[in-house]
């Protein structure tokens, strides 16, 4: 590979560009508004502001949607899901489950699942 | 009439993810913006990005107009300025015009009558270029890059051109054109004593012939203009097109024009939508399954899809039925009920469609419109009346095979089957008159509602016919005029 090619593809890494790209498409397909420039400009600018800690990094789902989705993992309405399951939600989203030190038969609460899946995806944009 | 003010004033459901990204352009919007953040490797690529969005010059022309001397390259970069309203920079702009930090090097260089380094010049062009006004209108470069160092230099920096200009034309008309070259000190315009002669006498007693144009002078650079550009060509050969300079200036500037207009090829995820259109017997259904064919699109014939509706005995196909048997139009609200489902399905969805025979007036376009189902690619199939009364009179049906003649182009083989041969009563020649008529009627007020469509000549061989309709569906759309 050439020099050149080798440093892009270096920087891409170091800057995780291709997956903040793949956001800002998903971003777009998800929301689709009027005139996407603008909205680019906006998402990019609210990452900037999460970044300084002055404001909310631009989630693709909001709290609504985090409890929507325990209500649709917890079938039988029992109030937890199990480690299992909530490993699931975080990848289905593309979070990452690393540090994730949870024994098979501890009981996820909603209020657990939401401050978890708020912290990873905190955890997402901080990289920027 | 309050349910119609209701219709309108409800919001019209968001556009399918595929069809939104396509007509916004969103993969190269995303590609430009990927294509900047490596060339320039900003420390801070969110800062970046957002300075590179607000900026919004991704359709600002960056063009480069190359040729040998007296091949009209400042005529065609100055035309270029003014149609796009762009930074024209060329030699004298560099060294006369402009003030930049290497210009007094520059020009000791030319007083001492020595040959400007590349480096240099490589230079000037860089800080020109990044001045804010280049990258907000874009940039005609006039004469660069002359060798393939220049190029390298250029490309390093990060100047790569979208459309390189190549003019070319034989020496000898290029040596006897330079006889006549003439300048306008004033504008910097060129002028010819043949060719290009100005209209205003004001012009006319401005004008001065260039210095250093003897023809020895001029042989030399045709010489090196010949050496350096093989390896240019190579350079720039994915964004080049050679243009005859030897005819006339409006013939070459409206080639140039409609070269920097068209996009490169991309990546860009593309289903195919496709509307075939025209008179009777010219042809759309044989381009359709052709198409279908190639490239796995779904072939949708509104009439048959009438039919096949009718057949399957479905709710719409009741109430289609009715108006099949007793000969009369199917109304418009029904047709495209049938079509919205149908095209809504998954397979057209993911495929794409080639939909021929419909609309058959602007009333149907625009519900089609309302239906959210707006075509990438129309065409109108063109084809004389005399061709048209050919292919559809002489056309034949075998009643017992089912088979479809033509009586001069597809012949029955046995005079068995020719003596059994029936006409469809729509060939006659008085209904096809009819059905021509209401073509004709509408044709024109669809053409104006398909501003972007392509003609297609429908009087030839059917495999040339396809090609062109598939280079048509390939390549992108040209740029709109703002």
């Amino acid at each position: 590979m050439a020099a050149g090619e080798e440093q892009s593809r270096e920087y891409l890494r170091r800057h995780r560009l291709p997956e903040l790209l793949q956001r800002l498409g998903a971003l777009l397909l998800f929301h689709r508004p009027e005139r996407p420039r603008e909205f680019l400009i906006q998402v990019l600018e609210r990452v900037r502001a999460g970044r300084r800690a002055e404001g909310e990094f631009p989630f693709l789902m909001d709290e609504a949607n985090v409890d929507a989705m325990f209500s649709l993992l917890d079938v039988l309405g029992q109030g937890f899901i199990r480690p299992a399951q909530y490993r699931e939600a975080l990848k289905t989203l593309g979070l990452s489950t690393e540090d994730l030190e949870l024994a098979d038969d501890v009981k996820i609460t909603r209020r657990v699942f939401k401050k978890g899946m708020r912290k990873k995806m905190l955890e997402s944009w901080s990289v920027y | 009439m309050a349910e119609a003010e209701e219709e309108d004033a409800a919001p019209p459901p968001p556009p399918p993810a595929g069809i939104y990204a396509e007509e916004r352009g969103l993969f190269q919007l995303l590609q430009n913006m990927l294509e900047e953040l490596l060339i320039h490797k900003p420390d801070d690529p969110i800062e970046f990005m957002i300075n590179h969005l607000k900026q919004n010059n991704d359709d600002a022309p960056r063009i480069c107009v190359l040729g040998p001397p007296a091949s009209g390259k400042t005529t065609v970069a100055m035309w270029l300025c003014k149609h796009f309203n762009a930074i024209r920079v060329s030699q004298e702009t560099l060294l006369f015009k402009e003030v930049l930090m290497q210009t007094e090097e520059a020009k000791a260089y030319k007083e001492r009558n020595q040959k400007i380094p590349n480096a240099l010049w490589a230079n000037l062009i860089q800080e020109r270029l990044s001045n804010v006004d280049c990258i907000k209108q874009g940039w005609i470069l006039e004469g660069f890059p002359e060798n393939q160092e220049q190029a390298w230099m250029l490309q390093s920096s990060g100047i790569f051109p979208r459309h390189v200009v190549m003019l070319y034309a034989p020496d000898t008309v290029l040596i006897e054109r330079s006889g006549g070259k003439r300048l306008d000190p004033l504008t910097q315009e060129v002028f010819h004593t043949t060719f290009d002669w100005p209209s205003d006498p004001l012009v006319q007693q401005r004008l001065v012939k260039p210095e250093d144009l003897s023809e020895q002078e001029v042989s030399k650079k045709l010489l090196e203009y010949h050496r350096n550009f093989p390896d240019i060509f190579h350079i720039y050969q994915k964004v080049l097109k050679s243009i005859n300079a030897d005819q006339p200036s409006v013939d070459v500037l409206s080639k140039v024009l409609a070269f920097v207009q068209t996009r490169h090829r991309s990546a860009a995820p593309f289903t195919p939508r496709i509307l075939f259109l025209g008179p009777p017997g010219s042809g759309k259904s044989l381009q359709a399954a052709l198409i279908a064919q190639k490239y796995d699109v779904i072939n949708l014939c509104c009439g048959q899809l009438l039919k096949e509706a009718v057949a399957d005995n479905t709710k719409l196909g009741e109430l289609i039925k009715p108006y099949i048997d007793s000969g009369c139009p199917v109304p418009d609200k029904l047709v495209l009920k049938l079509l919205t489902a149908r095209l809504s399905a998954l397979d057209c969805l993911s495929n794409g469609w080639v939909l021929s025979g419909f609309p058959r007036d602007v009333e149907q376009g625009k519900q089609l419109q309302k239906a959210q189902i707006n075509p990438n690619r129309v065409f109108f199939f063109h084809l004389p009346h005399e061709s048209i009364m050919e292919r559809l009179s002489q056309r034949r049906t075998d009643p017992v095979t089912g088979e479809r003649y033509h009586i001069t182009f597809r012949p029955a083989p046995t005079p068995e089957i020719q003596a059994r041969l029936r006409q469809n009563p729509r060939d006659e020649e008085e209904n096809i008159e009819k059905r021509l008529n209401i073509y004709n009627s509408n044709v024109k007020a669809l053409e104006d509602f398909y501003q972007d469509a392509f003609y297609v000549n429908a009087d030839q061989d059917p495999y040339v016919i396809f090609e062109f309709i598939e280079s048509c569906i390939i390549k992108p759309l040209p740029y709109k005029k703002h």
